[in-house]
């Protein structure tokens, strides 16, 4: 845990940083192109992706773990190639994700896959993170924190429960991968809510979906607009 | 003719060694996983700042399943193993007119070589298999790539505190069954008449014929045995491929893990053999 403290964003540093990124496709599946981005504080990059695989392979060269063949991926300044197993995991205790494949442990109880990375990174006593997840819960509209195993939840609230695992602590920079399939105006509502309150306090934010519904009217919101395809990432015409 | 024939043998010698090549390379890979990551664990569990909370749940789970959910299997096979062992050595025993050899033949028999074998089996077929079952499941699901993108370390977090546990819950099982096997025995003789002396007598005579160095073995045996069941467990089920189920799965981790326990019985029943 005292990783984290040499991890402390520096303000001046992009919290993601893309340069020249060249993934090796064998051993990651991500075409091997060339991907430059780059993402300050309070940013926001809205990412079009008709195929989400792909868009999952690529959050997981934002966070680290795809092997590069070339260029870097910088996190808070730190490239991920410099930092040994320990400090990686405990940088990407600083990222809220959201994985399309839900990443739940149905061994537990949802309250605790959601309090899981925190209690992992953070010696932030219980209670209290209990009491943001609450929070952050009620705000998105579930009526607490649900105790139930994951996979006996419904699909929109575990899209909730989802949300509230990834913004909870203060992350330094949130991966979305559509995070609002299928959501209802009023939860859209709430998730942009807490997504604006993010990035006024510092928080970069990368959101992938598949088209342009995927992010409803924020999309003038966004600090940049790009696609993803085969052959890499490109800016969209007008952003 | 003869060149095309020659050319035929080295061909199928070329095939039989490549699968010999692969055979060896994809068992060994296993084994040596499994010494790495034994090692890694022992390294691991000695640095203070990887008992984060998250392990600790996860440790006191692991340990609460497998002691509590082996302790009543463990009871049984152990009751079953005194009323089948001890009760015929006694009363064979005394028939032979070698009743002064009954507290070594139990030490060494009963105590020494069954109990950590049965320990073992029981450890590997209650929680191990249960633990391979759930890793697996998680591994093939997506999750532990998932938990890694959050930083949170698989190794860490499901591997180092349910191996652990199982090394813990290998001691206290196997102490449990050694003392029923015993004391089922000794009623099942007495009741029989096949055996007067006090219970204290005979707990003494098993006692004092028990070499200084099984002091070290028999411990050393359930603790590793324990150990070894966790890390094979746990291993085969992250281990798992997109293509396995539970049905290429279960089989290959009860394998790898009853070989685990002979392998660390045999290991320990030859280098300290008293």
């Amino acid at each position: 845990m005292a990783e984290i403290d040499d991890v402390l964003p520096n303000t001046l540093d992009a919290r993601l940083e893309l340069l020249d990124a060249k993934p090796q496709f064998d051993e990651s599946g991500l075409v091997s192109s060339r991907y430059n981005l780059r993402l300050n504080a309070g940013e926001c990059a809205l990412i079009e992706c008709r195929d989400m695989g792909q868009a999952a392979l690529f959050a997981d060269m934002c966070v680290g773990l795809i092997p590069l063949g070339d260029g870097h991926v910088r996190c808070m300044g730190l490239d991920w190639a410099d930092l040994d197993e320990r400090r990686s995991n405990a940088l990407r205790g600083r990222i809220g994700r959201v994985v399309m494949t839900g990443g739940w442990v149905d061994l537990y109880g949802t309250h605790m896959n959601i309090l899981w990375p925190q209690l992992h990174h953070t010696r932030i006593p219980i209670d209290r993170l209990q009491s943001q997840a609450v929070h952050l819960a009620v705000r998105l509209g579930l009526p607490g924190l649900p105790v139930i195993p994951p996979n006996r939840l419904s699909a929109m609230d575990r899209q909730r429960a989802a949300c509230v695992r990834a913004m909870m602590g203060e992350p330094a920079l949130l991966l979305l991968e559509h995070p609002m399939e299928g959501a209802s105006a009023g939860l859209m509502n709430a998730f942009l809510s807490l997504v604006t309150d993010l990035r006024d306090r510092g928080c970069a934010v990368v959101w992938m979906a598949p088209d342009e519904s995927g992010w409803g009217d924020y999309a003038s919101d966004a600090t940049i607009r790009l696609r993803l395809y085969d052959d890499g990432l490109f800016s969209m015409r007008g952003s | 003719m003869k060149g095309l024939r020659n050319l035929d043998r080295i061909t199928m010698v070329r095939s039989m060694l490549v699968h010999l090549g692969y055979f060896s390379r994809t068992q060994m890979r296993f084994t040596l996983m499994m010494i790495g990551a034994g090692w890694g664990i022992m390294r691991e569990a000695t640095r203070l700042t990887t008992w984060r909370r998250t392990v600790r749940i996860e440790f006191w789970a692991s340990l609460h399943q497998a002691v509590g959910g082996g302790i009543l299997s463990t009871l049984v096979t152990a009751a079953l193993t005194g009323f089948g062992i001890v009760a015929q050595t006694v009363y064979w025993l005394g028939f032979a007119g070698m009743a002064q050899m009954t507290g070594s033949i139990l030490s060494t028999v009963l105590v020494r070589e069954i109990a950590p074998v049965l320990v073992g089996v029981i450890l590997l077929g209650r929680s191990g298999m249960l633990m391979l079952t759930e890793l697996g499941t998680l591994t093939t699901g997506g999750q532990m790539r998932a938990m890694t993108g959050m930083g949170v370390d698989p190794f860490i977090s499901f591997l180092l505190p349910r191996s652990l546990a199982m090394t813990i819950s290998g001691f206290t099982l196997g102490i449990i069954f050694s003392m029923t096997a015993l004391l089922v025995g000794y009623a099942v003789c007495r009741v029989e008449d096949a055996i007067t002396m006090p219970i204290w007598a005979f707990l003494d005579q098993v006692v004092s014929s028990v070499k200084p160095i099984d002091y070290f073995v028999i411990p050393a045996k359930f603790i590793f045995s324990g150990y070894a069941v966790g890390v094979c467990s746990c291993l085969s089920g992250m281990d798992v491929t997109t293509e396995d189920d539970l049905s290429s799965m279960l089989p290959r981790g009860f394998a790898r893990g009853m070989l685990s326990i002979m392998v660390i019985n045999v290991v320990f029943s030859v280098c300290f053999d008293g």
